[in-house]
């Protein structure tokens, strides 16, 4: 299942580099490399070169992407779209908690830290219907330590911080149930 | 505990919120105000301590329905604190006029007083949680019928007293802040509209002269018929808040000493030098400043890029905020100065251009009429007059403005 597992890391990124799509599916970076070249042979992935360039799913990709999340998702689609709905009464929440940040650097710890009870439940269960989704709860775990710790640039301005792991986790959400954004 | 909606209602903003004792102000200024009634905060504390709705609800609702006589009978139940939560709290819209179908949704809005949302967003702010909301329910107006829109009395990006803002002709207000349409400036409304136009203008003046400021209103218009849903006092920064404080000073509306006493010290914004500069395409200036970065069109390529970006967008949501914080600075294709990204930017302090409409974001590129600009091109935007330029155009810093030179002389 690597297959799907880099397509959709892939896919739920948009654009990135191997180093981005390693950390989002706790693969070593040379599987990663290796993986997105069969799926660059395959049609399914394509490299633009530059400073700002990176792997993409082509239209094929894509295409096969939404076929095999699509057969994955089939049996457990009730509680998947369960934890969705969860996951959007928290997400305007994380915004407002983001946006705060951003805008008045005001302390967050306290106000993430009660959030986060709040999302580990609903990924929790989102883990145990699809367990592909377990690696969002350790990496927004890892960031909200982070955070915790000191290490504020895990909220919002870094590749691997909550906001941005859980922009993913919501990419990921509308692609698994089919949802057009 | 419940307020009609009308001039002689003397109850304080703590009791009614923000938004109700401003509508009560239009209306003692004989402004036209959609018939509704205000459940004041008290009700609020009442009904999350025992559960219980104030017993005056039902005669309120049956004289509301009466006073609507022929006119549809649907209302809108919004929130309204004292403080501001913008968009933390339940409204309902379209709601049948009856006891039955209104009490729930005035429940509705009072329980989200407690939603985790809300009390993270009064932690945030620093808002006592024992505060409450007031709920007004007011005639809904159709915008579908006309159009909505945001009206300054003067121009907020450069104080010059001339009415501005935004009308979105066959929609309602939410269309307007939403920033996915591309509004139409306010002057259309005369040539389109010309009564209720004129009927605006009067009503700018009258609020200006009542709040002694500049000031700005939502307004709807149904069947050439003009209403006015919330109004806002002030609200104006820089080179314009010192243009309209002197200004007022002079016609002796306000005292020297209150001119100097409103306008807190700020940097002027830097100009684009033009002459001689590629003009790629001009938009509405939505946060004066002027930013040089890298095209990046996605909030994601915004955060991956090194060096200073520009996020060129359609339009931003709050899925975008990672990116708008990476930028330098940000343009848009749609959307207006009440957009998602124009107050983003502008609480954020960055310098922003919005409905620049000829304007196209594709995948890794964007096309400014029959230009191509791959991801990663240097561009520089010009947040005060709207201008988008190839490259790192000359920058004109602290031309002298007579406005903010009186007033520094007189609070020497």
């Amino acid at each position: 299942m690597t297959d799907l597992l880099v397509l959709h890391a892939l896919r739920c990124m948009g654009s990135t580099v191997v180093g981005r799509v390693a950390a989002a599916t706790g693969l070593p970076e040379s599987t990663v490399e290796s993986e997105l070249i069969d799926l660059a042979v395959a049609g399914l992935v394509t490299h633009t070169s530059g400073d700002f360039g990176g792997w993409s799913l082509t239209e094929a990709g894509k295409a096969e992407d939404d076929a095999l999340v699509a057969s994955e998702v089939d049996d457990v689609r009730a509680a998947v779209t369960r934890c969705y709905k969860g996951f959007l009464v928290l997400n305007p929440e994380l915004l407002d908690i983001c946006a705060a940040w951003q805008t008045r650097f005001v302390d967050v710890l306290g106000v993430l830290t009660d959030f986060h009870g709040r999302a580990d439940a609903v990924l929790a269960d989102l883990s145990a219907a699809l367990p592909r989704f377990a690696r969002y709860r350790t990496r927004l775990g890892y960031a909200f330590d982070r955070v915790a710790a000191g290490h504020t640039a895990y909220l919002t301005d870094n590749l691997e911080s909550y906001h941005v792991v859980w922009f993913q986790l919501h990419e990921d959400l509308l692609a698994t149930l089919g949802i057009p954004r | 505990m419940i307020h009609p909606l009308a001039p002689g209602v003397t109850a304080s903003a703590d009791v009614l919120g923000a938004k109700a004792h401003g509508l009560i102000s239009l209306l003692r200024l004989g402004l036209p105000v959609p018939p509704g009634f205000v459940i004041g905060t008290p009700a609020c504390r009442a009904y999350l301590r025992d559960g219980r709705l104030p017993a005056d609800l039902g005669p309120a609702v049956r004289e509301l329905a009466a006073a609507l006589g022929d006119r549809p009978r649907s209302v809108s139940v919004r929130s309204g604190g004292p403080v501001s939560m913008p968009g933390m709290m339940d409204t309902v819209l379209d709601v049948p006029l009856t006891l039955s179908r209104v009490a729930p949704a005035v429940e509705a809005v009072f329980s989200s007083w407690h939603t985790p949302r809300a009390r993270t967003y009064r932690e945030l702010h620093g808002i006592p949680h024992d505060l409450g909301t007031a709920v007004t329910v007011q005639a809904m107006v159709f915008g579908e019928r006309g159009g909505s829109g945001v009206a300054f009395s003067r121009d907020p990006n450069t104080g010059e007293p001339v009415p501005f803002g935004e009308v979105l002709f066959g929609h309602r207000g939410d269309d307007v802040v939403s920033g996915r349409s591309v509004t139409t400036p306010l002057r259309e409304l005369a040539g389109r509209e010309p009564a209720v136009w004129a009927e605006l203008l009067a009503a700018l003046d009258r609020v200006e002269a009542h709040y002694r400021d500049a000031c700005s209103v939502e307004f709807t218009f149904e069947s050439g018929r003009l209403w006015l849903l919330q109004v806002r006092p002030g609200g104006f920064v820089g080179r314009a808040a010192a243009r309209v404080a002197v200004e007022l000073a002079d016609a002796g509306v306000i005292s020297r000493r209150e001119a100097v006493r409103r306008v807190p010290a700020f940097t002027e914004a830097p100009r684009i030098d033009t002459a001689g500069a590629e003009v790629l395409t001009r938009g509405l200036g939505a946060c004066p400043g002027v930013a040089t970065g890298r095209v990046a069109t996605t909030a994601d390529a915004a955060v991956r890029m090194d060096g200073p970006v520009i996020l060129v967008r359609p339009h931003t949501s709050p899925l975008d905020l990672h990116g708008l914080a990476a930028s330098a600075g940000v343009l848009t294709s749609t959307g207006g100065p009440a957009s998602h990204a124009a107050i983003v930017a502008r609480a954020m302090g960055k310098p922003a251009v919005v409905a620049a409409t000829d304007l196209t974001v594709e995948a890794s590129h964007v096309r400014a009429g029959d230009r191509v600009l791959p991801e990663g091109t240097l561009i520089t935007i010009d947040g005060t007059g709207g201008e988008v330029v190839l490259g790192s155009p000359p920058v004109l810093t602290n031309e002298p403005d007579p406005y903010v030179r009186r007033l520094l002389e007189w609070g020497a």
